[in-house]
């Protein structure tokens, strides 16, 4: 009796032993599973039961770690934790790869994995053995308990001083993302390293505690050095801000902009939808493009890509999103996981905070806002982002204040998209929760990547839909500010769509004199696009073209011919941009040459005002 | 029970590095004498790209402080000395009261002496750069000196860290037990005679 007394004693320590090793090692070198237990600021300060053996609170353990133990709980089996380090090949460079991880992982390429880690915990007992009994048992299991309290103390300080660390915690870094991963698998059993593998490995090996019958043996056969395996940041440009795109009240609306030069076919002209132009690699990034452009030579800061990682990450001016290649680390891990491990996980990936469906919405603004994908590290194409000014200055750049027109130095928002204010701020916690979410595939299951990135699809579905667009966005609680602008560049355009923007000459579709309208916030682009294109630099052309559209759309004589008269002409005119009513068939000729006079006068009128006319919408 | 003592390798210092370099050693050392039930806490050098772990008292870290402040103003007495610094661990025994006294006695069973050589940086040669024909620049060169003798002293702490986990894993019978509610040994730090 007293004996299984203490075999169990002897078991449970040794138990409990494995399980801490195994908590020390993968919480110093799994992302995910540490960024997991740092979430829960609250459990920090309790101290669990599982916190008290061997005097080492490490918080919540992992329920993965749970299954394992249970898998491997043939204490005289070894336990090998392979810690494994996962390099992603350079990737294509995709718009659909935003929206399609499956094409993003076909598109990526083969990743390499190489175990970089390997330690080995086991039981050392001889299959005859007498087991001490009484007071020396007793006496025998304390030192055996303290001599492992001191062997994990050694074992924890030794896990930071390993070359693996470094690399954990530029992955725990959030303010970069890399093309490698850190992956682990548990096992009872390890595959022999080839000699090619071998050779580079150091072992250590922690001196055996004696836990009669057997004793207790920790080592880890690791890599020296790991600057042989080539681990990068991803660069992404830093943001821009741009000025002179096009509709900007700042810019010539009749301008080309001429890229010639560098051998893109640039238009003044907005396109219809959001085929990107994909034929004319422009060297400027557009605002409203989806940021993704193919052609573009690599910039300087791609060229940092070469550098080895920097240890300690410093917060970069720009964010850099995780590409979607988490999802090598995600298959890769479920052949490496044991299945128990695998269900729990996915357990868990439903149950943490970051994967919470109010979560996912945030994820496809960030993935197509500010620098998606568009950082990827690729060599065919450079990657563009969509400028994203600091949240201290949102208001300035989004809401369109019509009492400064020096102001309008970018387009109106979309009508949903005004909510910028309270959701900028939300889009770095976006972030963060998307990174968390990136970051915490490893061992968990690939289901769990679908609330990921269902989102993104709901996107690209409503892209075709520019007045949803934004609304989408906005709805989602979090869009990012670039991207708000875009859709409502997306707006702009096709506002300026249905003014059959056919000839140079047809500018607008004006009615600012309705002030009715400007209540309506369909009707604010326009406006403002009219009001942009008539005051500043208004050319002759445009007056030409103004009078040619008022021919255009008056209605015939016939049918009110009684409401045409010069005085009417007038009045409207100078209410503002006139609209002719009435323009045509004086019956008499002396008729005719009075509505010629009108019309003359009216032209001087135009020409004059055109250099002296103020903005009305500053009235506004 | 007999003293176990462990001589660390000697380190080569600028003075700003001191505080850095004997708060990662003391504080690795005392984490692996605190046997008691602790939280660690991760702390990253400044000057040097290693981790090293505290054991999270407040207490143990504003003891550990005053008296890396009593050295470095030592230290700034006597420049271009070598020094040491000494943690010892002991347990506290009664000793036979008498008459005369009633004293607890020290018995030390561990004591670990970190030696530090402090150096002054040596002078920038920058007045020669005007002499010579090719413009060199002598923050480069300097800055390259700095790095390389940066990266020789995170070496050689790096091996000092290891250092102590070597010796801890060895020797662990001399270890008093673990007292209930205590989290540390009682311990003290002393700077030793001084030698050239």
């Amino acid at each position: 009796m007293e004996m299984d007394r203490e075999s169990g004693k002897l078991e449970q320590i040794v138990s409990q032993f494995r399980s801490k090793i195994l908590h020390v090692v993968l919480d110093s070198r799994v992302p995910s599973l540490h960024r997991h237990q740092q979430q829960d600021s609250l459990s920090l300060s309790r101290v669990r039961k599982t916190d008290k053996w061997f005097n080492l609170v490490l918080g919540d353990r992992p329920p993965a770690l749970e299954n394992l133990n249970f898998s491997l709980r043939n204490l005289l089996d070894p336990m090998v934790i392979d810690i494994i380090l996962v390099r992603h090949a350079s990737c294509s460079s995709s718009v659909d790869n935003l929206y399609s991880p499956s094409a993003a992982a076909a598109a990526a390429g083969p990743s390499t994995e190489t175990v970089i880690e390997r330690w080995v915990v086991q039981y050392d007992c001889p299959r005859v053995f007498a087991s001490p009994s009484g007071a020396d048992a007793s006496v025998s299991y304390k030192k055996i308990y303290k001599k492992c309290i001191l062997l994990l103390r050694s074992l924890y300080t030794q896990m930071r001083l390993l070359p693996a660390y470094r690399i954990f915690r530029q992955l725990s870094s959030l303010n970069q993302t890399y093309n490698f991963d850190i992956v682990y698998k548990v096992s009872s059993f390890s595959h022999p390293f080839s000699r090619e593998e071998e050779d580079g490995m150091k072992e250590y090996s922690f001196a055996p505690v004696e836990a009669l019958p057997g004793c207790l043996c920790v080592s880890v056969t690791y890599h020296a050095t790991l600057s042989d395996f080539n681990l990068e940041p991803l660069v992404s440009l830093p943001p821009k801000i741009i000025t002179d795109y096009v509709g900007s009240p700042t810019t010539d609306p009749m301008r080309s902009f001429p890229s010639s030069e560098r051998g893109a076919h640039a238009t003044s002209f907005p396109f219809r939808g959001l085929r990107p132009p994909s034929s004319a690699p422009f060297q400027r990034p557009h605002s409203w493009s989806s940021g993704f452009h193919r052609g573009i030579p690599p910039t300087k800061t791609q060229s940092l890509a070469g550098s080895p990682p920097v240890y300690r990450t410093s917060p970069k001016p720009y964010d850099i999103t995780s590409p979607p290649t988490d999802l090598y680390g995600n298959r890769i891990q479920n052949h490496r996981v044991s299945i128990l491990q695998q269900a729990t996980a996915y357990d868990e990936y439903k149950l943490s905070p970051p994967f919470s469906p109010s979560a996912s919405p945030s994820t496809p603004t960030y993935l197509s806002g500010a620098n998606p994908l568009l950082t990827r590290h690729c060599s065919e194409t450079a990657p563009v982002t969509i400028p994203l000014p600091p949240t201290g200055r949102s208001n300035r750049y989004l809401s369109p204040n019509s009492s400064d027109p020096s102001r309008h130095s970018l387009p109106p928002l979309s009508p949903r998209s005004s909510k910028h204010d309270t959701s900028s701020q939300e889009s770095p916690s976006g972030i963060r929760s998307y990174r968390k979410i990136e970051a915490l595939r490893a061992g968990e299951s690939p289901s769990g990547l679908s609330n990921l990135y269902s989102a993104p699809k709901v996107v690209r579905d409503s892209k075709d839909d520019s007045g949803r667009f934004s609304g989408l966005l906005s709805s989602s609680g979090s869009p990012r500010i670039g991207f708000s602008r875009s859709s409502s560049r997306l707006s702009f355009q096709d506002d300026m769509d249905d003014c059959e923007f056919s000839c140079p000459f047809d500018v607008d579709d004006v009615d600012v004199s309705d002030s009715s309208s400007q209540n309506t916030e369909n009707k604010r682009s326009s406006e403002f696009t009219a009001q942009s294109n008539l005051v500043g630099k208004k050319s002759q052309d445009a007056a030409v073209g103004i009078l040619v559209h008022m021919l255009r759309t008056a209605p015939p004589l016939r049918q009110d011919s009684s409401c045409y008269s010069t005085r009417s002409l007038r009045a409207e005119y100078e209410g503002g941009v006139g609209i002719a009513s009435g323009f045509f068939m004086p019956r008499k000729t002396a008729d005719a040459l009075e509505e010629l006079n009108s019309y003359r006068e009216m032209k001087d009128l135009l020409l004059s005002k055109s250099g002296t006319q103020v903005r009305k919408e500053g009235m506004k | 029970m007999n003293c176990e003592v462990c001589q660390l390798k000697e380190l080569e210092v600028e003075h700003f590095e001191i505080r850095e370099v004997l708060r990662c050693i003391l504080h690795t050392i005392v984490f692996h004498r605190a046997l008691g039930l602790v939280r660690p806490k991760d702390v990253d050098l400044e000057l040097f790209e290693i981790t090293y772990v505290q054991c999270g008292d407040v207490e143990l870290e504003k003891k550990i402080d005053e008296k890396i402040d009593q050295f470095i103003s030592w230290v700034e007495k006597h420049p271009n000395k070598k020094s040491q610094i000494c943690l010892s661990f002991y347990e506290v025994k009664s000793k036979q009261p008498s008459w005369f006294t009633n004293k607890t006695e020290r018995l030390y069973w561990e004591q670990w002496y970190a030696n530090l050589n402090v150096t002054q940086q040596p002078k920038q040669h920058s007045s020669k750069s005007h002499l010579t024909k090719v413009v060199v620049d002598p923050g480069e060169s300097a800055n390259e000196e700095r790095s390389s003798r940066r990266a020789m002293v995170e070496a050689s702490l790096r091996e000092v860290l290891f250092q102590i986990i070597k010796f801890v894993n060895e020797k662990k019978d001399h270890v008093p037990p673990i007292s209930e509610g205590v989290i540390y040994f009682p311990y003290e730090i002393t700077m030793p005679r001084k030698f050239q």
